[in-house]
């Protein structure tokens, strides 16, 4: 199940902009859409570049290195779903944002 | 003797096998490495090859006025044989 | 950049994503160590480590299409022929790949 860290207030969330951070040293992307938080890991499934100045379409972010594009919804490779980006829960609690790792 | 011309990459193994494949039948051939090509004659390479049906994979080898896309002996030996 | 350890490299990178896709690298370890030879130099040139027998073109799209291991851009042509066009992945039941043959998109 993993444990839950706190990461950052939801009001510091910009939209659509994938923020890095670094749980337990762990690579992880926050990404808001509208009212939905995704934490996907923030690295390529390819070659581990990290995907947080990748490009975001809808639910789709694209790898600035080679352009492997993942659903941030469940992570998967849309080319290939057997190959994909962990994604992790994510709970809101009086305005913050935390990760279950 | 039918003209054979390979166009290859220099960094393609399989290119370099086709090569290897006429080089052991003694039949001469000529080859022209896209990689190594200027841009205008790397379009033109392209276009051709394109207009054979093919895509960008090497190697692309003409034999008379046919061509084959990739390492096939067993094709390469038809087209050598047909008159 | 040293291309001995590179290719080291990119075998331990790409062994994982291949195993995924129900391919491993060629058991002709001649030809692996070519291929990857290869790749090792065009990234340290281009930055990218791209098929060695496909051309780039100054389209992205098409370039990206062509980055080791692009087996997910050409699915249903690599499995036809039971290898990638490169010969540096076969399929994880093949033993020789000596057999396979390298058939162009436009028959399969």
């Amino acid at each position: 199940m993993g444990t839950s860290h706190e990461i950052l207030a939801l009001s510091k969330l910009a939209e659509k902009k994938p923020s890095a951070f670094f749980p337990l040293g762990l690579p992880v992307l926050l990404i808001r859409v509208g009212a939905e938080i995704f934490a996907v890991e923030n690295r390529c499934a390819h070659m581990g570049c990290p995907l947080s100045s990748g490009k975001l379409e809808g639910y789709i972010l694209k790898c600035p290195c080679h352009d492997w594009a993942f659903d941030i919804r469940d992570g998967k490779f849309t080319r290939a779903p057997e190959l994909g980006i962990k994604t992790y829960p994510v709970e809101i609690t009086n305005g913050i944002i935390s990760v279950r790792l | 003797m039918k003209k054979v011309t390979i166009y290859a990459l220099s960094t393609c193994l399989w290119c370099k096998k086709s090569k290897i494949y006429f080089e052991e039948h003694k039949i001469p051939f000529v080859s022209v490495d896209y990689d190594k090509q200027a841009a205008d004659r790397q379009r033109e390479m392209m276009e051709e090859m394109r207009g054979a049906g093919c895509t960008g994979s090497f190697p692309f080898i003409k034999i008379g006025s046919a061509c084959v896309q990739g390492y096939d002996p067993e094709e390469f030996e038809k087209l050598l044989d047909k008159k | 950049m040293n291309i001995k350890a590179r290719k080291e490299a990119l075998r331990f990178l790409f062994a994982p994503v291949a195993d995924r896709l129900g391919y491993k690298f060629t058991p002709v370890e001649e030809d692996a160590d070519f291929l990857l030879e290869q790749e090792a130099q065009i990234e340290a040139e281009t930055g990218i480590p791209y098929c060695p027998c496909q051309a780039r073109t100054t389209d992205r799209g098409e370039n990206m299409k062509m980055v080791c291991p692009c087996i997910p851009f050409h699915r249903e042509h690599y499995n036809a022929m039971r290898r990638c066009w490169c010969g540096l992945f076969v399929h994880k039941d093949v033993t020789d790949p000596g057999k396979l043959r390298q058939i162009p998109e436009s028959r399969i």
